[in-house]
C-alpha cells in the first residue's frame, strides 16, 4: 500500500532480472542476516542492499526512507530499549553497565544486542523493498508458475486476491461513513470495538463472496484450467544476466562473511559462539 | 440446422424451491442476435450459464434437457470445446478480470485455450482496436472507467473467436451515453462479424433494438413465454410484458399507451426513426401551451433564490482529496425546500463527492454549506442526520443490524425516543414501505429492491426532511425502480426534499423539478428540468443522453409553445387529442415486484 510496499515502475539491472533468481538472491541475504547475532553484519549487508538499490535498482531514496526509518524507529524502541535495560546475561557472564538508577540499568552487553537485532530487522526490510519494488507482481507470480513449477492455479488465484484488496479497501472507507451517518459512533470499549468489528465485516464478506463467485465463474466462461496445458504470452525466461546476478549476490555475501569474521567481528551462525 | 438447439432445459439450484428453468425448448441461428427478456429472477442469466457448459460443470445445480451446438450433443463436447465456442461477458465490470493489465487480461482467455504465442500478439491487437482500446493496451485494468473495462470484457471474448458471444446485462453499470456507445460498438461488431452470434440479456432497449433480430420471454417460473421478431412479441404480447414489468422502448410505450387511450395506433413501433411514420398521421395538435391539458409543469419554487430558505445551500466550494487533483471547483448551488431535485454528470464528474459534503462525510470548509439555514460545520452529527437522510448507492453498506425492523428503530433507540413512539414509527414504515411481512428477516437477506426500500425508510424514520439518494434505481427492473420513484414522489409532496444523483434521464424527465449537471467538478447548469433537456450541446458536454421521446418530438416538429419539449409520456397523450388523466396509473402496489 502507499508506495511502502508497490512496485515502482522504471526501467533498471534488477527490474529487468527474472524473478524467481531475484527472490532467490534476496533470501541469500535475508538468510545470511539472519544468521549472524552481531550488529556488523547486517549493518554490512544494509549498505549493500541500499548501494543496490540506488545503483542497480534506481529507485530513489525518497520511497523507502519513511518505511525504513519506520521500523528503525520501531526497533530502536523495542529492542534497543529493553535489551539495553533488561539484557539477562547468561549465567557467569559479567556485564557492564553504563548507567544506572534504582532497578534500571542500562548494560552495554544489552546495548548490543538490541542494536543488532534492530539492524537485523532494517536490513531485512531494505531487501524485502528491493524485491517488492523492482518487481512486477504479474511477473513475479508468472515467474513463480514457469521457472519455479508453483502451482498456476494457485499462482493466478493470488493475482486476483491483489487485484481485489484496494477495491475492499476502498468499500471499506464506504461502509464506515456509511455507518457514520446511521449515527453509529466509532466506538472505544472492547465489546464496542467487537460489535463494530462485526458490522462492518458482514457487508464487507457479503460483498467479497458474491464478487469472488462471480470472478471465478467468469475465469471458468474463458475456460481456465480445462486443458491440460496452457500457453503463456508474458514469457519468463532466466538469462545468464540473471545467474551472474546470483553468483555476484553469493561472492558479496561470502566476501562480507569472511572480511568479518578475519576481524573477529562475525558473531552467530552455529559455530561462532555469541560471545 | 440451428446452431444452437435447447430442449426441455430445466435448471434446479440446490435448496431452491422452484425450478430457475422449466422445460425451456427454442433455437438460434448461426448469425442471429437474440434478445432475452424477462423479470429478475426469470432465469435468463442461468441460460447462459447453461449454454456455456458453467452448469453444472461450475455451478452447482440440477440440469435436465438436452442442449445442441452445430450439430453436436453439447454435453459430449470438452469443456475447452465448449468455452472456445461460446464467450461471456457479464455485468459486474470489477468482477470479471484476473489480471493487472489490459494486454495481460486479452492473453489471458487465450493462454487458457492454448493458442500459441505467435499468433496471441495480432489477435489481441485486432480485438482491442476493434472496441477501440488499442491504445490502452498497457494500461492497468483498475485505471480504466467501467464502460472501457465492458469494452474490455469484449475484447477478451472477441480475441477468443467464439462463434457465440453471450451478452449478461453488459451495461447496467454503465452511465446511459456510455451504454450508447457500447451499442454502437455492438452495432459495428455486427457489421464486421456476420457470421458471430449474438445472445443479449438487456433492460434498456432502446438503443439495442435495431440489431435485434428475435426477442425470447422468460415468464417468473422460467417457462418460455414467447420467442419471435421484435415488432410480433411488443407487438401482440405487449400487455404480458408490462405485467411482467419489463421496460420497453420508449417509442413502444408511447404507442401502446395511445392505443389503450383509443388512439389507432396501426402497429407499435420499435425506433424513433419507425415511430415517425406510425404517429405522424395520429397527431391532433403539433403545439401546445404547456401544462394545457397535460401534466401541470409545477413551478421552480421561484426567483427568490438565497432570499427564501434553502434545504441545502452551496458556496464556492472546492474539493480536493489529499494532494490530489481538484474534485469540485467552486461549486455553488442551492436546493430549494421541499423541491425534487436531480443532480446528473459522467462517471467521475464528483457528483457524490459533492454530495458527500451534505452530511459532512466529508467536511466542508465553514460556511460554503448550509441546511436549513445553518452552516453544517456548526451543527453536530446528531443535528445533521435528524435533518438529512443520505441512501448510499449500495444499500447493504448501511446496514447495521439483523433484523429489518431493528433496522428502523436504530436511529430512534439512539436517540431514546419512547418504546411505544419506537414502534409506531416502525410498523407505520413497515407499512408505507410494503416491508411489513419481512419484518423479522435479516436485511442482507432481502431482495435487491426491498434493500433499496429499506434503506430509504430507515433514512426517513427519523423525521428527516431532506432525502439524499445515490444512483436510487440503479441495477434495478422496471416495477421495482417505478415503485421506489413513485414513493419518493408521495415523500415530495408531503414536503419532503429530495436531492437524487443519477444517471437515468427518464427518472429525471418524469420526476425532477429542477437539474444541476457536474461536469469534471464544476457546476455547467442549474435550471427547470425542462430547459436542461431542451439543451442538447449540455447533454452532449455531460456525455448525458436525450431521451427517445425527445428525439422523436424533433424528428416530428413536436413542441410546446415556449419551445420546450414534451417529457414524460403523460406530457405526449394531448398532443394527440388524449386527456391525461382519462389513463390509469401504472404503478403496481408495493412489495408485489418480482424478487
Amino acid at each position: 500500500m502507499n508506495g511502502l510496499f508497490s512496485y515502482y515502475e522504471r526501467d533498471s539491472f534488477l527490474h529487468r532480472r527474472n524473478p524467481s533468481l531475484k527472490l532467490l538472491c534476496v533470501l541469500v541475504f535475508m538468510l545470511s542476516v539472519v544468521m549472524a547475532f552481531d550488529p556488523w553484519t547486517p549493518l554490512a549487508f544494509f549498505v549493500v542492499g541500499l548501494v543496490v538499490q540506488l545503483f542497480l535498482g534506481r529507485v530513489p531514496l525518497r520511497g523507502t526512507a519513511r518505511p525504513l526509518l519506520f521500523f528503525f524507529i520501531l526497533g530502536a524502541l523495542g529492542f534497543i530499549g529493553s535489551n539495553a535495560l533488561f539484557y539477562n546475561p547468561p549465567p557467569g557472564e559479567a556485564v557492564t553497565v553504563l548507567w544506572s538508577s534504582g532497578v534500571l540499568r542500562i548494560t552495554a552487553e544489552g546495548l548490543r544486542v538490541g542494536i543488532s537485532l534492530t539492524m537485523r530487522i532494517v536490513a531485512i526490510v531494505i531487501f524485502s523493498i528491493l524485491f517488492v519494488t523492482t518487481t512486477d507482481p504479474t511477473d513475479f507470480v508468472l515467474s513463480l508458475i514457469q521457472n519455479a513449477h508453483f502451482p498456476f492455479r494457485l499462482g493466478y488465484g493470488i493475482l486476483v486476491a491483489y487485484r481485489f484488496l484496494p477495491l475492499w479497501r476502498t468499500e471499506l472507507g464506504i461502509i464506515r461513513s456509511a455507518h457514520r451517518i446511521r449515527g453509529v459512533g466509532e466506538r472505544t470499549t472492547l465489546r464496542g470495538r467487537w460489535n463494530q468489528l462485526r458490522r462492518y465485516a458482514v457487508p464487507l464478506l457479503a460483498s467479497a463472496i458474491r464478487k469472488s463467485e462471480r470472478v471465478a465463474i467468469a475465469m471458468d466462461s474463458k475456460a481456465f484450467g480445462a486443458l491440460p496445458q496452457r500457453t503463456y504470452y508474458r514469457k519468463q525466461t532466466v538469462t545468464w544476466a540473471d545467474w551472474g546476478m546470483l553468483v555476484g549476490a553469493l561472492m558479496v555475501t561470502s566476501l562480507i562473511l569472511l572480511t568479518l569474521a578475519r576481524f573477529g567481528l562475525l558473531r552467530g551462525y552455529g559455530v561462532i559462539p555469541a560471545d | 440446422m440451428a446452431l444452437i438447439e435447447v430442449q426441455g432445459l430445466s435448471v434446479r439450484y440446490p435448496r431452491a424451491s422452484q425450478q430457475a428453468l422449466h422445460d425451456l425448448s427454442f433455437g438460434v441461428e448461426r448469425g442471429e442476435t437474440l434478445l432475452i427478456l424477462g423479470p429478475s429472477g426469470s432465469g435468463k442469466s442461468t441460460i447462459g450459464l447453461c449454454l456455456a457448459g458453467l452448469i453444472p460443470n461450475s455451478v452447482p445445480a440440477g440440469m435436465e434437457g438436452r442442449i445442441g451446438m452445430a450439430g453436436r450433443d453439447a454435453s459430449e463436447m470438452t469443456v475447452g470445446e465448449r468455452s472456445a465456442a461460446i464467450a461471456m461477458v457479464f455485468q459486474d465490470p470489477d468482477a470479471q478480470f484476473c489480471m493487472l493489465t489490459v494486454e495481460d487480461e486479452v492473453a489471458f482467455g487465450l493462454e487458457n485455450l492454448a493458442v500459441p504465442v505467435e499468433v496471441m500478439e495480432s489477435r489481441i491487437m485486432q480485438a482491442l482496436a476493434l472496441v477501440g482500446l488499442d491504445d490502452r493496451r498497457h494500461e492497468r485494468v483498475d485505471r480504466l472507467s467501467g464502460g472501457q473495462k465492458q469494452r474490455l470484457a469484449l475484447a477478451c471474448v472477441l480475441a477468443r473467436e467464439p462463434s457465440i458471444l453471450f451478452l449478461d446485462e453488459p451495461t447496467s453499470n454503465l452511465a446511459p451515453a456510455t451504454r450508447h456507445s457500447f451499442f454502437q460498438l455492438l452495432r459495428t461488431l455486427r457489421r464486421e462479424r456476420p457470421e458471430l452470434t449474438l445472445i443479449i440479456i438487456e433492460h434498456v432497449l432502446d438503443d439495442l433494438i435495431e440489431i435485434v433480430d428475435r426477442i425470447l420471454v422468460l415468464t417468473p417460473a422460467g417457462q418460455l413465454l414467447t420467442i419471435g421478431a421484435p415488432s410480433e412479441v411488443f407487438d401482440l404480447r405487449d400487455q404480458e410484458l408490462d405485467q411482467l414489468g419489463i421496460w420497453l422502448p420508449q417509442v413502444t410505450a408511447l404507442g401502446r399507451k395511445l392505443r389503450l387511450a383509443g388512439v389507432p395506433v396501426e402497429r407499435l413501433p420499435l425506433t424513433v426513426e419507425g415511430a415517425v411514420g406510425v404517429f405522424e398521421p395520429l397527431l391532433a395538435h403539433r403545439s401546445l401551451v404547456p401544462g394545457e391539458g397535460g401534466k401541470p409543469r409545477v413551478p421552480m419554487v421561484g426567483p427568490a433564490f438565497g432570499k427564501e430558505l434553502s434545504a441545502i445551500s452551496v458556496r464556492d466550494l472546492s474539493f480536493r482529496y489529499g494532494s490530489g487533483p481538484e474534485v469540485l471547483t467552486r461549486v455553488s448551488l442551492d436546493v430549494p425546500t421541499a423541491s425534487f431535485f436531480a443532480l446528473v454528470g459522467p462517471n467521475g464528474s464528483g457528483k457524490t463527492t459533492l454530495a458527500s459534503h451534505f452530511v459532512e462525510i466529508l467536511r466542508p470548509p465553514i460556511g460554503s454549506v448550509h441546511v436549513l439555514g445553518d452552516d453544517i460545520t456548526q451543527l453536530t452529527t446528531a443535528q445533521i442526520t435528524d435533518r438529512v437522510g443520505y441512501v448510499f448507492q449500495n444499500p447493504e453498506h448501511q446496514f447495521v443490524e439483523q433484523r429489518v425492523e431493528e433496522e428502523l428503530a436504530y436511529s430512534l433507540r439512539l436517540r431514546r425516543r419512547p418504546l411505544d413512539e419506537i414502534e409506531a414509527t416502525v410498523d407505520r414504515f413497515l407499512d408505507i414501505f410494503g416491508l411489513a411481512p419481512y419484518r423479522k428477516l435479516n436485511p442482507f437477506s432481502l431482495s435487491q429492491g426491498q434493500k433499496r426500500r429499506l434503506s430509504v425508510a430507515t433514512m426517513l424514520a427519523l423525521g428527516q426532511s431532506i432525502l439524499v439518494l445515490d444512483e436510487p434505481t440503479f441495477g434495478q427492473d422496471r416495477n421495482t425502480a417505478k415503485a421506489l420513484m413513485e414513493r419518493l414522489n408521495a415523500l415530495h409532496r408531503d414536503g419532503v426534499t429530495v436531492f437524487v444523483i443519477t444517471h437515468d434521464m427518464q427518472l429525471v424527465a418524469d420526476y425532477a423539478q429542477q437539474v444541476a449537471v457536474l461536469v469534471e467538478g464544476e457546476i455547467r447548469f442549474i435550471g427547470p428540468t425542462s430547459m436542461f433537456f431542451a439543451n442538447q450541446a449540455l447533454l452532449h458536454e455531460a456525455s448525458l443522453q436525450s431521451l427517445p421521446l425527445h428525439d422523436l418530438a424533433r424528428e416530428m416538429g413536436i413542441a410546446y409553445a415556449d419551445g420546450t419539449l414534451p417529457m414524460s409520456l403523460r406530457d405526449w397523450y394531448p398532443f394527440f387529442g388524449v386527456e391525461a388523466a382519462s389513463l390509469p396509473e401504472d404503478v403496481q402496489p408495493l412489495g408485489e415486484e418480482a424478487t
